[in-house]
């Protein structure tokens, strides 16, 4: 599959670098109108119709804001993190594809690829934290290190579902292969725990421990002001959108456009890229949505639904997909109209979301 | 676990928390000890809000001194305001005309809502929910609005007076009251549904920061805090004042004491108040006196006698102790403020704590820095 | 989690709701009539003088100290237009103090103070002491836009 963008690489990340940094921009501005339409008020109204200029405008300030770095900083490491956490996540984009053609870099390993770089901003945020020599930062720094980490297991093995079902880790092959039925439809439960574990990755409520303002004051972040501090945030919200685009490739199938065959290159490109977004925009919704209504987990608890919950039921996930991919067409179909293997399946991932539903509310009622 | 010999020694970390930290509800400061996430020690630190308050009434005459009181506990005016009234209505041997009783219970009650209100808003901040605030303070504004309308301002009132009320409630009072009763249920139960059921907050309150009923009467907690831990104490109750005796309202208890218990014990509470501003509104009459004549305002004197006086404040069991002279001013004034008596039990409550919990449960405590420093 | 599915319900309900908040310098919510911002002085119009006699009495009860009042021979009673023997010669309240508990006016025997509705003094410039004539202005202010006296219809109760 040969890309269609008539640049070079160079020049196409550049062109990801500006496109990246608006998306972070209509995010904020999206989060704030939200949240404040959640809690019954008008959010940013002042700068242009109804605020919409707030977001450069702050970007502006920052900008300007002077950079502090505290007396006792370990003063490479401080001034290094803020980089350090943004460069893996913006590194996610290149692969992402937004359409077959829309992809700076398709890369034949790019889940791995993705997998990989999503949890190497855990280094920056442990930087971030020892070097600013704070204890809140610390704690933040160790606490955001202990939470990725956890989080990033159950990951990998919820996505190695989609691997084994579509049989590849390149990403613009792996929505091909969803041009009929969304894979999350097949790996139902896979899903919800890949979901999960991107709220914790994003470090998104009800998993923000890591810069839980009523407690650590902003974690690794505390001391951070200015444009740093700016990186930092267009590090969490790219993540976010990261984040939500991948859960769109790997489960919601892309930017396939159901019924859409035969259109023009140009065409297909634009609405798939619009379809794309349009479901991207939704999730990131819901992120909103859950931070306007979700208290915040604390970190024991957090660990242990991880390890107790997540991990185990990532597993479960695996195992199912993979004997019904081995053992499903031996047996009769469940439903009608659907491959035995697929029908499988479905109902087998049914099943163990339900349970995972079920054992997720027993365990919070057992904390009660 | 034993100590290695060599190379690394592990000790607690201390962490300065306040005076300006977000979940400190004012300038309180508390340095916790904690060994990773668990708390070992706190050292709490007060006094940053302290204005000489005692001391400053000893020199103002006996209505300044109101002034004052709305300021110890900023968010239960009306409550401080009673409390002392009725101290010096007692002294004076005067009583307030049955108009003027209902209104102040009234003001008191929906200010007894305010209160609960703005714990509720800042307890969903301190777990990390941030739409409960908003939504507490939707209802609470409408609140504030209608006290606003009566005394002129929104938080500092300095409304009620000896034998009664600065001046009549203003037409249209209880109609707007009897309007608002249902829009403020309906936003109650709205914060109940958003909070009250949720897993996520229900793991991070119960069992957190229990304390048995003994501990609690041993720290001398009062009010919420103490109910929350079984012990069925109300002054209105207990120790009867003004009208309540003859009001219909139960006293919401918890089980085990902690923090979801505090919390659950508020939120009926803020039930319980509608419902005795509904029978209060039933029985007030419309017309009437509001005030029982005493000497006027600067030339007001209290007959030499001392009077220790408490009531139930949203907080606890607020007192007042006055010593008179027989002048225009009190010659000593003491206060028993609830939250200082509750932020006692902080330190027991922390001890195997986590980090997180520490903010849980000084927010479950419900201080007010104000009254605590005084 | 089926609390949490309740507060998710919740939220969006909320979210399609009316806004309950304003936005401020454009949209104002109305005070009350018995509003009480910061204190201004009365202009008795029958004598063309301040109805304040300069008596000092806020002064002495204002719990902040805010005020500092000094008194003269009224030059009007000289003439004979006046019935007050004395008159305000110096009235100044430091706002930054104030509190606007409304002491002032409770003790004044001359109903000379009231609360105006004037709360918005803030600007680049503080000027936190205000002196009489601002002080009648603010009053006249409050007058020429709300006909509310606050607390003074019941002052004959009292």
């Amino acid at each position: 599959m040969n890309l269609t963008i008539p640049f070079d690489p160079a020049i196409r990340i550049l062109i990801l670098a500006a496109v990246v940094f608006n998306v972070v921009l209509i995010l904020t501005y999206a989060e704030r109108k939200v949240l404040g339409h959640i809690q019954q008020r008008l959010g940013p109204m002042r700068t242009g119709f109804h605020g919409i200029l707030q977001a450069p405008a702050d970007a502006v300030k920052l900008m300007f804001k002077e950079d502090l770095t505290p007396n006792s900083a370990d003063r490479l490491v401080y001034q290094l993190a803020p980089f350090l956490v943004f460069v893996p996540i913006f590194m996610m984009f290149i692969t992402i594809p937004i359409t077959a053609t829309l992809v700076v870099q398709n890369l034949d390993l790019g889940l791995f690829y993705l997998v990989a770089f999503s949890s190497l901003h855990i280094v920056g945020l442990l930087m971030a934290g020892w070097g600013s020599n704070n204890k809140y930062a610390l704690l933040g720094g160790a606490r955001s290190a202990a939470q990725l980490i956890s989080y990033e297991l159950p990951l990998a093995f919820a996505v190695m579902g989609v691997v084994l079902l579509t049989g590849t880790l390149n990403l613009t092959t792996i929505v091909h292969n969803q041009a009929l039925v969304p894979l999350i439809v097949l790996q139902p439960l896979g899903f919800v725990i890949f979901l999960i574990t991107s709220l914790a990755e994003m470090g998104r409520t009800p998993f923000d421990i890591p810069m839980a303002e009523s407690e650590v004051v902003g974690g690794p972040w505390v001391e951070y002001s200015g444009m740093r501090w700016a990186i930092f945030f267009l590090g969490e919200y790219a993540s976010l959108f990261a984040s939500c685009a991948l859960i769109v490739v790997l489960y919601l199938g892309g930017w396939m456009v159901p019924f859409a065959g035969g259109l023009d290159p140009i065409t297909s490109t634009v609405l798939g890229a619009a379809w794309f977004l349009s479901k991207t925009m939704l999730l990131v919704f819901f992120v909103f949505w859950l931070r306007g209504t979700l208290p915040r987990l604390r970190i024991d608890q957090l660990m242990a639904f991880a390890w107790k919950m997540l991990i185990p039921f990532s597993f479960l996930n695996l195992i199912l997909t993979a004997w019904a991919l081995v053992y499903g067409d031996e047996l009769p179909s469940l439903l009608p109209f659907i491959h035995p293997a697929g029908s499988w399946l479905i109902v087998a991932g049914s099943v163990a979301t339900v349970m995972f539903a079920y054992a997720v509310h027993r365990q919070t009622r057992r904390t009660a | 676990m034993t100590t290695p010999t060599t190379g690394f020694q592990t000790v607690d970390m201390h962490i300065n928390v306040g005076p300006q930290h977000p979940a400190t509800h004012g300038v309180f400061r508390m340095v916790l000890q904690v060994d990773g996430e668990r708390i070992v020690d706190c050292d709490p630190y007060i006094g940053y809000l302290h204005r000489g308050f005692e001391k400053l009434s000893e020199n103002e005459g006996w209505h300044d001194v109101i002034v004052h009181l709305d300021r110890t506990d900023y968010i239960s005016q009306f409550n401080n305001e009673l409390c002392y009234l009725l101290a010096i209505e007692k002294m004076l041997g005067v009583e307030a005309p049955e108009r003027a009783q209902y209104a102040r219970i009234i003001l008191s009650e929906l200010n007894r809502i305010v209160s609960h209100m703005m714990f509720y808003g800042a307890f969903g901040a301190d777990v990390g929910a941030i739409t409960p605030f908003l939504y507490a303070f939707r209802e609470r504004e409408r609140l504030q609005r209608l006290f606003e309308s009566v005394s002129g301002a929104r938080l500092m009132h300095f409304y009620f007076r000896a034998g009664g009320l600065k001046e009549d409630l203003p037409s249209g009072f209880e109609a707007e009251v009897r309007g608002m009763l249902p829009t403020i249920a309906a936003g109650l139960d709205e914060c109940d549904r958003l909070l009250s059921q949720n897993e996520i907050f229900l793991s991070r309150t119960v069992g957190v920061g229990k304390f048995t009923a003994q501990e609690a009467i041993a720290y001398g907690c009062s009010g919420p805090v103490l109910r929350a831990s079984g012990v069925a104490e109300d002054v209105r109750r207990s120790n009867p004042y003004s009208l309540y005796p003859t009001l219909d309202f139960e006293v919401p208890v918890g089980k085990q004491g902690d923090c979801f218990d505090r919390y659950w014990v508020r939120v009926q509470e803020m039930r319980e108040s509608l419902k005795i501003v509904q029978q209060c509104l039933d029985r007030m009459p419309a017309e009437g006196s509001i005030r029982t004549p005493v000497p006027r305002y600067p030339f007001m004197r209290v007959e030499a006698g001392e009077i220790y006086f408490h009531t139930e404040n949203p907080r606890g069991d607020y007192g007042v102790y006055i010593i008179s002279k027989g002048g225009t001013e009190p010659y000593r004034m003491r206060l028993r403020s609830p939250s200082f008596s509750n932020l006692m039990a902080l330190k027991p409550m922390l001890r195997n704590a986590y980090l997180a919990d520490a903010v849980v449960i000084l927010g479950s405590l419900d201080i007010v820095l104000g009254e605590v420093d005084r | 989690m089926i609390g949490v599915l309740r507060g998710l319900v919740q939220t969006w309900k909320t979210h399609w709701r009316k806004r309950v908040t304003v936005q401020y310098p454009d949209e104002r919510l109305p005070l009350q009539p018995r509003y009480m911002g910061f204190p201004g002085l009365m202009w008795d119009a029958e004598h063309d003088e301040p109805f304040c006699t300069g008596c000092q009495v806020c002064m002495r009860h204002c719990p902040t100290q805010c005020m500092t009042v000094t008194m003269m021979d009224n030059p009007k009673f000289a003439d004979g237009t006046s019935k007050r023997r004395k008159i305000i010669d110096y009235f100044s309240i430091n706002q930054s103090r104030c509190i606007a508990c409304s002491i002032c006016v409770e003790v004044c025997n001359f109903e000379a103070i009231e609360m105006t509705h004037i709360f918005e003094k803030a600007n680049y410039y503080p000027d936190v002491v205000v002196d009489l004539p601002d002080l009648l202005q603010m009053s006249a202010d409050h007058r020429a836009h709300k006909d509310t006296m606050p607390s003074r219809e019941t002052r004959d109760q009292l």
